[in-house]
């Protein structure tokens, strides 16, 4: 069947961010009418479908303030970052909080711990004198999101993923989506959209080589970078990659989040701990990158130190809000927490790109507003918010939501396709193609070709050669593969979409990458061409257009930093060694003592607090 | 990859889920609420992982079913 539907606004991913946008849009205009679209079921999609522990880089008064929050993200970023935003998103924390215990009626001490003085309890983590960690008992986050979307009456069309956002004249104008269960099409014409569709973090192939064996949701393939993309949107820091260290095979966190603030550590096959501070940045990565290339791998999750109490709090969360399959996934190894034999970790086994973890997206404004008229982008598609994972997700999902329905109030429709039920028509019989052929390449073949030329060739260190070599696959499954993929039914259909997601993100990191010439971000944007910056990229994006003749790609200057806060983080790492030493022990003696020298001196270093409390220094 | 040639599985193919039939009353609340469409009915007429090659192993399924019916017996083997 085939619809044309008319509404003011389109939500296009109904994970964290997208909830949110639904939720302010209603209260911004409760006239507006609102349609959400999920690829899968609102009330578990996303990456925090099953729950979550903690927000990041909250600003949370009296501990911790905005301002705050954008030195940390100035930091992290290397400077390159529109601090209006990151300002914006500080701003909003407190009213997240106040949100997510009002949908979970769950008042403060509940969902997030209170210390003895009634504030928030957080977790110093970042590269910051303050604490922007913000535990929280999550689990049933994403189903008291979905509740309140259904309750203000926004049409919610699950399984219905987008195959395109039309836009003239510079605005948006409409949307294409179909059901991946009955095969029903549907034309939304709409004034505005909210763009929330979550990271490119189905992109390069594990080694387990399992397709749906990602960290992030397997469902985000990074759909939304591509469609912003044909849509004419601006997409920066393409460049700057995710890479993370995971737990081996599982690809769950290793986890710097849950684990390292509660006082675990990393180490290597000697004992020897390998990361001097517990967040995950750029210069980490590369620390760690330097371990794995030097020999001296595999890394471990150390907790046997801990005391039992600790250890049963970091199951519970790791084996709960995470995957509970990761409790069955250690024992099944012969895993535990408790002794020597612990948590082998893997390195940069998924490249991708993503907002939240990253700083990849759709360039937004502090309103959300891409450079589309009419398209507002939050959470990990979005580019203008830099490494705000949940929190920022939240926050600015409820901004975009407000300011779209603003738009969409003060607008009218952009010009539409001619005769738009036999233009439906017609995009739905080309999309549907792969249905039609008798036989053909198999969908999961595929998207295994595309992955692995993404993982072999993407993967840092980069240099020219290899960017090119990327693009040039990206380019060639496009043109040879994708016209003959055979797909069997409405389910696998949506798969070739998904496949084209990762060829546009995979040609885009490759261009992008080739295009910035220096290094930058430690490992993220590591050039071994350019090992060093260059003063012409200081706080400037390399911006991704679609232009008349491709993919192009330009330089831009941030806006002017109001913040004088430093553009970079200040730690050392060892340089590349190959002299491994001697042979590690069996039985790997790891038991250290208590109060932890090393950990100490690096706390001293580097002036975070919280971990004390695992000296028993507070 | 175990499956190499798209689309659905065989219903007897090797699968992480379990379904008691003893306890499953085919609600239809797993397959609901699987956020990868990985579940349908079977000719049997209880859940089975059609879409197997889908799975994120995070065990929705499990936590949504009212009766206890679902049990993770496995997981993928390529990550085991």
């Amino acid at each position: 069947m085939y619809y044309v539907k008319e509404t003011d606004l389109v939500i296009i991913g109904a994970g964290a961010a997208g909830t949110m946008a639904a939720i302010y849009a209603h209260r911004q205009d409760p006239k507006q009418r609102v349609v959400v679209l999920d690829k899968s079921k609102m009330e578990t999609s996303g990456a925090a479908g099953r729950g979550m522990d903690a927000l990041n880089t909250m600003a949370v008064p009296p501990k911790s303030q905005p301002e705050d929050v954008v030195e940390m993200l100035t930091k992290i970023t290397e400077g390159v970052l529109d601090q209006r935003v990151a300002y914006v998103f500080g701003q909003r924390c407190m009213q997240v909080i106040k949100d997510l215990e009002e949908f979970m009626g769950r008042g403060p001490g509940d969902l997030f711990p209170v210390d003895e003085n009634g504030d928030y309890q957080m977790f110093y983590l970042h590269p910051v004198n303050k604490p922007l960690l913000l535990p929280m008992d999550g689990e049933e986050m994403k189903r008291a999101l979905a509740k309140q979307v259904r309750l203000t009456g926004a049409q919610v069309y699950d399984r219905t993923p987008v195959i395109k956002i039309v836009a003239s004249e510079g605005r948006v104008a409409g949307v294409l989506a179909y059901n991946i269960r009955n095969g029903d099409y549907f034309y939304f014409k709409t004034k505005a959209v909210c763009l929330t569709t979550g990271a490119a973090g189905r992109m390069g192939l594990a080694s387990s080589g399992y397709l749906a064996g990602t960290y992030e949701f397997p469902g985000c393939t990074g759909d939304g970078y591509a469609m912003a993309y044909e849509a004419g949107a601006e997409l920066v820091n393409m460049e700057c990659f995710q890479a993370n260290t995971l737990l081996k095979d599982h690809q769950g966190p290793s986890c710097g989040y849950v684990a390292a603030p509660r006082g675990a550590y990393t180490v290597n096959p000697w004992g020897e701990k390998t990361w001097s501070h517990g967040y995950s940045s750029g210069d980490s990565k590369m620390g760690v990158w330097k371990r794995y290339a030097q020999g001296r791998g595999p890394l471990y999750l150390k907790m046997d130190h801990l005391p039992e109490e600790m250890i049963q709090i970091i199951e519970k969360i790791q084996w709960g809000n995470e995957r509970t399959s990761r409790g069955m996934f250690h024992q099944n190894r012969g895993q535990n927490y408790r002794d020597g034999n612990v948590v082998e970790l893997g390195f940069a086994e998924e490249i991708g790109v993503c907002g939240g973890h990253s700083s990849s997206g759709v360039l937004s404004d502090s309103k959300g507003a891409s450079n589309v008229g009419g398209l507002y982008v939050a959470g990990d598609v979005d580019g203008g918010l830099p490494q705000s994972y949940l929190g920022g997700a939240l926050a600015m999902g409820g901004i975009i939501g407000e300011e779209a329905a603003k738009y969409a109030g003060g607008n009218k429709y952009a010009p539409q396709p001619r005769a738009l039920k036999a233009w439906l028509r017609k995009a739905a019989d080309a999309f549907e193609a792969p249905l039609r052929r008798d036989k053909g390449l198999p969908t999961n073949l595929v998207e295994y070709k595309a992955r692995t030329r993404v993982q072999y060739y993407l993967k840092p260190p980069k240099n020219p050669a290899f960017m090119e070599q990327a693009a040039w696959w990206m380019q060639r499954i496009r043109q040879e593969d994708l016209p003959q993929i055979k797909a069997h039914d409405f389910h696998d259909l949506l798969k070739v979409r998904e496949i084209e997601s990762i060829l546009t993100v995979g040609e885009m990191m490759a261009r992008a990458s080739l295009y910035r010439d220096e290094s930058r971000w430690g490992y993220q944007h590591w050039r071994v061409d350019m090992p060093y910056k260059k003063p012409k990229w200081e706080r400037a994006w390399a911006v991704v257009k679609k232009g008349e003749q491709g993919m192009e790609v330009h330089r831009r200057k941030a806006p002017k930093h109001k913040w004088d806060f430093p553009d970079a983080m200040e730690y050392a790492y060892p340089d590349l060694e190959f002299d491994v030493g001697t042979p590690f022990k069996k039985g790997r003696n790891w038991k250290n003592p208590k109060r932890d020298p090393w950990m100490k001196k690096h706390l001293d270093d580097q002036g975070m607090a919280t971990p004390r409390r695992f000296l028993g220094e507070e | 990859m175990d499956h190499l040639n798209g689309g659905p599985i065989s219903e007897d193919a090797f699968q992480w889920l379990e379904f008691n039939p003893k306890r499953c009353n085919r609600c239809g609340d797993c397959i609901d609420m699987c956020p990868m469409d990985v579940l349908y009915f079977g000719s049997h007429g209880f859940p089975y992982m059609r879409y197997r090659d889908d799975c994120w192993y995070y065990d929705i399924c499990v936590f949504v079913c009212p009766r206890q019916a679902v049990t993770m017996t496995d997981l993928p083997y390529l990550i085991r």
